[in-house]
């Protein structure tokens, strides 16, 4: 039959066509071939590139075979080589989220390589970063990106509202309150847009040197200072000082368009607030607001950023050790380049002292904000939210939803989050 | 006339339904031909942004490998799919007994457990086989489903039990009379079944990306959560893949739909 | 159907048959047995211990009586039936009436109005989940059309049970195409003679769909009762993509609880796996209801 030979053929061809295809890669096998996983063409995948031209100028042999995966796939990827034990699929080195590695470490530590003694110098960060890929005093991530807490706001809507940008600088919540009030009313505009969940929540409690664990024990219920910060977030919603939207494309539409005066953030935001070119010049970075009454409150603190780690399958760890030494950890003519061409703030201390960093930028008005982010990076409390920040989140998440929307008790509430999490560690 | 108007209710639901499906189909392309800051903030009318998009895609992303990928291993899946399900689908029908009933339902197990569950034994068993990385692993856990073969069962149903007789009389064989006459005869099941199989091998994301490792074997959904994954998304370069990436199930759905909708020429004659 | 009669031959000729039909059955059999039965079992197995690798221990049916004391659990169960319910019978009506419809000869554009109504299904989760969350925004289409008709906007997806609809309505839309190409292709089947005949003793196309249309497509409908079925009670993408399962957890389904706690909380396995062998068992059962009441050849 004609038509039978016909697909014969094809089932011939494309069984042919995907045998040779799925050969692996000869070249991994190299020796002085790395391959990474990361994920975004324009941030850190363009990091790894100029970090191999770099390293290369030394070691012309050397080459990286750099694997973009999003970053979900690199965890459910990673999750899956551990509990099937074949670490053999294991890339070199890989980018992982700051907010994993407690619950990465804590669960798969076979996955990882101890880079403590490795040769790089950790001193070189910032301790507050540091503590978030420090697993029991081992080190086991070489922080990237910055992930240090800003208020970007909107100098037009606040001046309109006769008020100043210097007026939201070094401020409390409660300062903070009054003047969104005088800017809603002159203008109708909430002073903050936030993707809802308890990304904020988080961060106030980190600036003012809390922690949803204390001495090792969920301590949600019963927590002063995570109760206020629920109460000021609540506030902030139902006076209309703050919009939520769920969706993350119109939380980004929300500054763009101008439907708020400002947003509370890392400093990564900032990628999305510049998309909008024709509001250049009318934006300024200020520190966030610090909580009221609680001693040793700061302006300060840190929401994501994410951190080179060596797998257990490295083939040749001197190599990755050596590679990361004399790039990420070590060489601020790569920070410069990526200061400049990717946008990405270091979390590399001397990067901040080059002179990159100190220039002005006129999207912000002619403001120095890479210093100024750096300045508020070196300020944030360490915070450790332990192996099960990511149940901590979600938990507080159904408090502030549950507070905001059906107005809650929020003690009632953060009692019920609390037998959540300790619901979930009894596993 | 009362033809007439129902003949006119029948056009108004079409149209109406028609309209809502394909809503999605024109904010692609209209975002496609756009500016990204300008579809965040709301705009629905194409603009002359395409090129651009087209060449930030280009150069971000290797379209022609993932498009190349992704058909080889829809193809591959769809065919040894039909085959191996239709098959078993006719032998469940037409030789049905009370053993091949109970084990229909019993395969019918297979699609009730979660994916996620499956996942991670399956890749210890393909890890333990030496296997991860290679076509076998992707396809053949794809290729037979409960789906398919009730599918083909059930249709079967509707196949006249005289033809096989009549070929039998013939002196045709068992495995004949499915090749030649069946097959032939059933054309529009076999339209639809591949058409969907087609749809879901093609957008499977999950396992294709846990089992295959490299940058070699990216898949057109792979490249399209590629562009969804950094700091600050390019919504044009975006609306742009995901509008490649629909095309070719819409393309088959196009020129297949023929095959299992034919009025009044129905398949049985 | 079953020819019970009795010469030998015959026996012999009827038990030849019965072999090869066996041997149909073994290449898909075999498959679904190596690539989704064995891991399927060791998916039971683990959600009877506790521990992953070599650090296993049984713990009987512990995994399971925790799920009695899961608040998550219960919110993410009402949320799955609850989608059940609503969606499966709306779509699979809907998706009648349109094969219904579209099974005219004498249409126009017919090929135009399949392809168009089949387009949702076709389109990517990434695209389809940007259009819905834009189409429910605050300030986004649907809303406008409410407002203008007076009805006022709906705060879509931070209120739970808009949420909830907003997740049914996008199943709808995402899947009536999907099931009305089975039931065109099932329609294909139907000797047009029964429809004729039928005409010419005077039924009405009402009639005709509910003595004619349904109990013949019956084997097709019963097909795609237990897929939307299987699918609800498994649904994933919706939740994870349109709403990231929030307000809360108000519109998390079970099939994104299960695997945020594999790969994105603390993981736990040995739970997930007990958690996925109640949606298998809720299924089966569910299925065999369906089969028993649908699945008779007569």
């Amino acid at each position: 039959m004609k038509k039978k030979g016909f697909l014969s053929v094809l089932l011939a061809t494309a069984m042919l066509g995907s045998m040779v295809a799925a050969v692996p890669a000869a070249a991994a096998d190299d020796d002085q071939t790395l391959t990474v996983w990361c994920w975004d063409p324009n941030f850190n995948i363009y990091a790894m590139q100029q970090a191999e031209k770099i390293y290369q100028e030394d070691h012309p042999d050397f080459k990286l075979d750099i694997q973009e995966n999003v970053y979900s796939d690199i965890e459910t990827k990673l999750i899956t080589a551990a509990t099937s034990g074949d670490y053999s699929t294991l890339p070199d080195i890989f980018l992982m989220q700051d907010y994993s590695y407690h619950k990465d470490v804590t669960s798969f530590p076979d996955v990882f390589t101890d880079l403590t003694d490795s040769g790089i110098d950790f001193s070189q960060f910032s301790t507050g970063k540091l503590a978030d890929s420090t697993v029991d005093g081992k080190n086991y991530g070489v922080p990237f990106d910055n992930g240090a807490t800003i208020m970007a706001i909107r100098s037009d809507i606040v001046e309109e509202a006769g008020l100043t940008t210097d007026d939201f600088k070094d401020i409390t919540w409660s300062k903070f309150m009054e003047l969104a009030k005088t800017v809603k009313e002159k203008t109708n505009t909430p002073m903050l847009t936030t993707s809802g969940g308890s990304e904020l929540i988080l961060e106030m409690l980190q600036s003012a040197g809390a922690s949803p664990i204390v001495d090792g024990e969920v301590k949600i219920a019963d927590n002063e200072v995570l109760k206020q910060a629920v109460e000021v977030y609540a506030q902030l919603v139902n006076e209309g000082y703050m919009t939520e939207y769920t969706d993350w494309d119109q939380y980004i539409a929300s500054m763009n368009n101008g439907d708020a005066a400002g947003v509370i953030n890392g400093c990564w935001i900032m990628s999305s607030v510049q998309a909008a070119e024709d509001q250049s010049g009318k934006w300024t970075i200020v520190d966030m607001p610090a909580l009221d009454d609680v001693e040793g409150a700061t302006n300060y603190a840190n929401c994501g950023g994410a951190s080179w780690a060596v797998s257990s399958n490295c083939k040749n760890p001197d190599l990755a050790y050596d590679f990361i030494k004399s790039t990420f950890g070590g060489s601020v003519e790569l920070y410069d380049d990526l200061l400049v061409n990717a946008g990405a703030i270091a979390s590399y201390l001397p990067a901040a002292e080059s002179d990159v960093y100190q220039e002005a930028s006129d999207f912000y008005g002619g403001q120095k904000v890479y210093a100024d982010i750096v300045d508020y990076a070196s300020k944030v409390p360490a915070f450790d939210c332990g192996a099960y920040y990511s149940d901590i989140r979600s938990a507080l998440t159904d408090v502030v939803t549950n507070v905001v929307q059906s107005g809650a008790d929020v003690a009632e509430e953060l009692q019920t989050a609390q037998e959540t999490v300790e619901f979930n560690i009894e596993g | 006339m009362t033809r007439k108007i129902k003949r006119f209710i029948s056009y108004a639901i079409l149209i109406i339904a028609s309209l809502l499906s394909v809503f999605p189909l024109y904010y692609m392309l209209s975002g496609a031909t756009n500016k990204s800051i300008d579809i965040v903030r709301g705009r629905l009318i194409p603009g002359g942004y395409l090129v651009e998009n087209f060449k930030t895609l280009v150069a971000n992303q290797n379209l022609g490998l993932a498009m190349f990928n992704s058909f080889r291993n829809a193809i591959l899946i769809t065919i040894i799919s039909l085959l191996v399900c239709s098959i078993a689908g006719y032998g469940f029908e037409i030789y049905h007994d009370k053993g091949k009933d109970t084990l229909m339902s019993i395969l019918l197990l297979a699609m009730m457990l979660p994916f996620v569950a499956l996942m991670i034994p399956l890749f210890k068993m393909f890890s333990s086989m030496g296997l991860v990385n290679s076509w076998i692993a992707l396809v053949l856990p794809s290729v037979s489903t409960p789906f398919m073969i009730m599918l083909f069962r059930q249709a079967s149903r509707s196949f006249p039990i005289d033809i096989i007789e009549a070929s039998r009389l013939e002196g045709m064989s068992e495995v004949a009379i499915f090749f030649r006459m069946y097959v032939p005869i059933m054309k529009s099941t076999y339209g639809a079944a591949m058409t969907v199989t087609f749809m879901n091998a093609w957008n499977n994301y999950l396992w294709p990306k846990v089992i295959l490792q490299d940058n070699a074997s990216i898949t057109m959904p792979m490249l399209v959560a590629n562009l969804k994954s950094g700091y600050s998304v390019d919504y044009g370069m975006l609306m742009l893949g995901v509008l490649i990436c629909t095309l070719p199930t819409a393309v088959i759905f196009f020129c297949l739909q023929k095959s299992f909708s034919n009025g009044l020429t129905g398949a049985v004659k | 159907m079953a020819n019970t009669s009795g010469t030998k031959k015959k026996m012999s000729l009827q038990k030849k048959h019965n072999l090869i039909g066996w041997a149909f059955l073994i290449p898909a059999s075999l498959l679904i047995f190596v690539f989704c039965f064995y891991p399927m079992f060791q998916a039971i197995l683990l959600s009877f211990r506790k521990g992953m690798g070599a650090a296993q221990t049984w713990v009987g049916i512990a995994n399971y009586s925790r799920i009695l004391k899961d608040r998550t659990f219960k919110q993410c169960l009402f949320n799955t039936v609850f989608y059940f319910i609503i969606q499966v019978p709306v779509m699979l009506i809907l998706a009648l009436i349109l094969a219904q419809l579209l099974n005219d000869a004498t249409l126009r554009f017919k090929g135009l109005f399949r392809t168009m109504i089949f387009l949702p299904c076709a389109t990517s989760l990434v695209s389809y989940s940007m259009i819905f969350k834009s189409l429910f925004a605050p300030d986004g289409f649907v809303n406008m059309v409410l407002t203008k008709m007076g009805i006022g906007a709906v705060d879509w997806f931070q209120n739970a049970w808009a949420a909830r609809f907003v997740i049914i309505i996008a199943l709808v839309w995402r899947w009536t195409g999907y099931n009305m190409v089975f039931y065109l292709a099932g329609l294909q089947n139907i000797d047009q003679s029964i429809y004729e005949a039928s005409r010419i003793d005077g039924a009405t196309a009402f009639q005709q769909f509910f003595k004619i249309t349904i109990p013949l497509l019956k084997p097709t409908i019963l097909l795609t009762a237990i897929m939307s079925t299987s699918g609800t009670l498994q649904l994933f993408d919706e939740s994870v993509n349109l709403t990231a399962g929030g307000p809360g957890k108000s519109t998390m389904t079970l099939a994104h609880y299960i695997f945020n706690i594999s790969f994105v909380e603390t993981p736990k396995f040995n739970y997930a796996a007990a958690l996925s062998v109640f949606i298998l068992v809720s299924v089966a059962i569910l299925s065999a209801i369906q089969m028993k009441v649908g699945d008779s050849r007569d």
